[in-house]
């Protein structure tokens, strides 16, 4: 297992340093980085899901090709981040070893989430439409990426208290058998706040993430569907009067049911995204020789380096790369999962879920997205997308993943 | 709730297989559409990367080549003058016509004839190259028609009547195409419009020179022979219309021929009248007015009214190619190309070969007749009258000292101004080896304006 990870590592180390032969050093660094990390992942938590990390580092270190590929200079930056990163992993697997302390604390870190938010909301600036920044300094700070780890240990943490009281009905409201309302409050609570976050935040994807990952949450937790269809329909009556509403929402959806309307204007975007996709066909126009910068410098899809790095990638590297990466995503939910479902506790359980499907969800959002699946919804793709709160928050959830892999394994050997 | 767990798993797997379905339905099924969609300038992007194929005039001078600029190849035009505007432009911006736009696949290397050699280049990872076309448009002969052109608005088409190949082709005001990115917008505004090429798509009233085609139909018809005797005494009155001559001569007893030679309006008027509208347009159509030209270029068709629609005056009108009779140089020459190749016309063509970077010729264009409006004792009986009008009539202006040159005037009488000169030439009128058609906006008289250049084509063709 080791060996294959390590392989993988080198594999892809050695990819990046045969692409760009310019920034050898790069490929050993990250090659080195990421043994070191390897072997302090083996050491601190031995039984952890030998895949999860290499994996990792695969995604990364495609990201930062790509990134260097469109601009140098913030692959640069990125790698800085990779490496900030890196060190946020290590810490958060040598303070929480004992993990399932954190749900002690679940309030604090419910209120920490909350908090999070509550200062984008107050303190936010608007980038591209959606107010998800606060600057810290010199350094630009995107708290949603981090409040998403506080959520989903609180969610599990909570969810682990109360899911018996949660599935045995106590009254009945319109035939439907529901339980005590104050144990739904809380859920209630961030329901509304979902709703919060798009008004205030004018931020589609982090909600629908919160909420989707909660839904998962909710639904593994109880057994339950109709929770799932309850807050199903609850989220899209409030997105409804959204749509009404706000106009920013509207047109995410207009754009997304006919971006042909207007290819030069508001459907630039996603039209220039399926350009691309379909330019790169089968196997893509290699490394390098893709579409992706205009004359003067400026990539021909806004946002390319973070939101539609994907677009980049399928021009590039084709169907044959585009599905790779796809199945690199899934492979990764199968790990996280399986930690689930091997779990013997019901808060490990919990914790490997949320954080699972909060990855998947939030991958899936910007893939589908890009591709004109789904509406667009500005979200990071986990790992590859450039930015440093996205990436550093990823590197807290696979580290808690990571813990929470162990803790399941280690009770499997007693 | 492990159960759930692995809900929530194939529910991943379910929305991950729309994701692949989606990008594959993308890349591939749709990937077609979207590259070639109007909105994509990838497309143009990516020809702009390939070395554009080179074209060459027959006598091998280079008239399009290729500048590179980083990663792009940029078009040139060493011979500006020459080429302009026939064979169109290429441009990053504003996309592409003449000839770069008829063969763009060729030019681009996109064609079927290059799978070949593309696949070849793959392999021996050599860059893909355009495959050079191999024009029959001779550089010298093109020099003398643009020379004698000089700056007046007009036209100038040469034939080989023997094949269709084209010798020469030009029209004025033209302008650069290597600096169409820095001038488009001037081009645009000019109201003399200099991106158009009036040689292939201007529409004129062809006067006089459409005598050829209504004595054509009379003789073809034999409604009239060369001796057939008429009588000019002033104006005839047709249908209320007064059809007057030339500076109002009065020509008394002729016959057809000298009708022909003379340039007779009224003559003409009652031959048309005589031979009715529905007779006058079929001739037009089998001559290949308004009808598609059989090339990739293009270009506008002329037209013949409406037959049902025509009163006695329009079809005495037509009878000397005024009215609503309108023709393109190109239609002209290709006319006077029918009569001098024995009746038939053969279709023009201005690439003799298509050839890749290595030189191997990948498509040769074999000459082939187009139509055939008129027998050969017809086309035969024309000559002859043609031939009169250089040597004795109104076109004397055109003619060449040893050489029987056959032709015809037209001045075509318009709203405003003075009226479009026109000539249509070919020689030597028994073995004809080249055809021209000159036309010269509000030039003045046919016989005095637009000979002299049919003149110095026919002679620097004949050398």
């Amino acid at each position: 297992m080791v060996l294959t990870s390590v392989g993988f590592a080198i594999v892809w180390a050695r990819q990046v340093e045969r692409l760009e032969p310019a920034s050898l050093a790069v490929g050993a660094v990250f090659l080195g980085l990421f043994g070191l990390v390897h072997l302090f992942r083996r050491l601190v938590v031995p039984h952890a899901d030998p895949y999860l990390l290499p994996i990792t580092a695969l995604l990364s270190s495609l990201g930062i090709l790509m990134i260097y590929r469109i601009d140098p200079r913030l692959a640069r930056l990125q790698t800085i981040w990779l490496v900030v990163g890196l060190a946020f992993f290590v810490f958060v697997l040598a303070v929480f070893r004992r993990y399932r302390r954190l749900a002690d604390y679940k309030y604090l870190i419910g209120l920490g989430g909350i908090a999070l938010l509550v200062l984008t909301m107050v303190a936010g600036r608007e980038v591209y439409g959606a107010r998800l920044w606060i600057r810290l300094g010199p350094v630009g700070f995107q708290p949603p990426e981090f409040a998403k780890l506080f959520l989903v240990v609180f969610f599990a943490a909570y969810l682990d208290d109360v899911r018996e009281l949660l599935t045995v009905s106590t009254r009945r409201f319109l035939g439907i058998a529901l339980p005590p309302l104050r144990y739904l409050a809380p859920l209630l609570t961030l329901w509304g706040l979902g709703l919060l976050l798009m008004i205030f935040l004018k931020d589609l994807g982090t909600s629908l993430l919160f909420f989707c990952t909660l839904l998962a949450l909710m639904y593994v937790a109880t057994g339950r569907l109709l929770y799932v269809v309850v807050g199903l329909s609850l989220f899209a009556g409030g997105a409804v009067v959204l749509y009404h509403l706000f106009p920013h929402v509207q047109l995410r959806v207009d754009i997304w049911l006919d971006p042909w309307q207007d290819p030069l204007g508001r459907g630039y975007q996603v039209v220039q995204s399926l350009f691309a996709f379909a330019g790169g066909g089968l196997f893509g126009r290699g490394l390098g020789a893709g579409y992706l910068l205009s004359a003067s410098g400026n990539t021909i899809i806004p946002a390319l380096e973070t939101d539609f790095i994907f677009s980049a990638i399928g021009e590039e590297l084709g169907l044959v790369g585009a599905v790779a990466i796809i199945l690199l995503y899934l492979v990764f939910v199968q790990r996280g999962l399986r930690i689930a479902v091997r779990a013997r506790d019901d808060f490990t359980r919990l914790l490997a879920t949320g954080l699972t499907a909060a990855f998947g969800l939030q991958a899936f959002l910007i893939l589908g997205g890009v591709t004109k699946l789904i509406p667009l919804t500005g979200i990071t793709l986990p790992f590859m997308s450039y930015g440093g709160s996205s990436i550093v928050a990823n590197f807290g959830l696979l580290a808690l993943l990571l813990l929470a892999s162990d803790g399941a394994a280690r009770e499997e050997e007693i | 709730m492990q159960r759930q767990v692995r809900h929530l798993w194939w529910l991943f797997v379910i929305m991950f297989a729309a994701l692949v379905g989606q990008l594959t339905y993308l890349q591939v099924w749709a990937a077609p559409g979207l590259r070639t969609h109007a909105n994509n300038t990838r497309a143009v992007e990516q020809e702009m990367r390939v070395e554009r194929g080179l074209v060459v005039s027959s006598d091998g001078v280079l008239l399009a080549a290729n500048r590179r600029e980083g990663a792009y190849y940029f078009r040139e035009y060493p011979e500006a003058a020459l080429v302009s505007p026939w064979l169109g432009y290429s441009s990053l911006r504003y996309g592409r016509a003449g000839v770069e736009r008829a063969y763009n696949l060729e030019l681009a290397g996109e064609s079927d004839l290059l799978t070949v050699r593309n696949y070849l280049d793959i392999i021996m990872d050599r860059p893909r190259r355009g495959a050079d076309l191999l024009l029959t448009l001779d550089s010298r002969l093109q020099r003398v028609a643009v020379q004698a052109l000089g700056d007046r608005t007009g036209a100038v088409v040469a034939l080989d009547p023997k094949t269709g190949a084209v010798l020469a082709l030009t029209s004025s005001p033209r302008y650069d195409p290597g600096r169409l990115d820095d001038t488009w917008d001037d081009l645009i505004a000019d109201e003399s419009r200099p991106l158009v090429d009036r040689a292939l798509t201007g529409r004129y009233p062809p006067g006089s020179v459409f005598k050829l085609v209504v004595a054509a139909a009379a003789l073809e018809e034999g409604a009239v022979e060369p001796g057939t005797m008429f009588d000019d005494d002033g104006p005839w009155l047709a249908g209320g219309f007064r059809v007057r001559n030339y500076a109002d001569h009065v020509y008394g007893e002729h016959d057809f021929a000298q009708a022909m030679t003379k340039s007779v309006n009224t003559t003409f008027a009652k031959v048309a009248v005589g031979l009715g509208a529905d007779t006058l347009a079929r001739y037009s159509t089998a001559f290949g007015m308004s009808e598609e030209l059989p090339w990739r270029l293009g270009g506008g068709t002329g037209r013949f009214p409406d037959p049902d629609a025509m009163d006695t005056a329009h079809v005495a009108q037509a009878g000397f190619g005024q009215g609503e009779v309108l023709v393109t140089p190109l239609e002209m020459a290709l006319i006077t190309a029918g009569i001098a190749n024995g009746g038939r016309i053969m279709a023009p063509y201005v690439v003799a070969e298509v050839r890749d970077y290595r030189q191997t010729v990948l498509e040769r264009t074999e000459p082939r007749v187009w139509r055939t409006p008129i027998s050969a004792a017809t086309a035969a009986t024309l000559r002859d009258m043609m031939v009169a009008v250089v040597k004795e009539g109104t076109g004397t202006a055109a003619a060449l000292p040893g050489v029987s040159v056959a032709g015809k005037t037209g001045t075509a009488e318009v709203g405003e101004g003075s009226p479009h000169a026109w000539f249509v030439a070919f020689a030597p009128a028994e073995d004809p080896q080249i055809v021209v058609a000159v036309v010269i906006e509000n030039g003045g008289t046919g016989g005095s304006v637009a000979a002299p250049v049919a003149r110095a084509v026919l002679e620097a063709g004949l050398r």
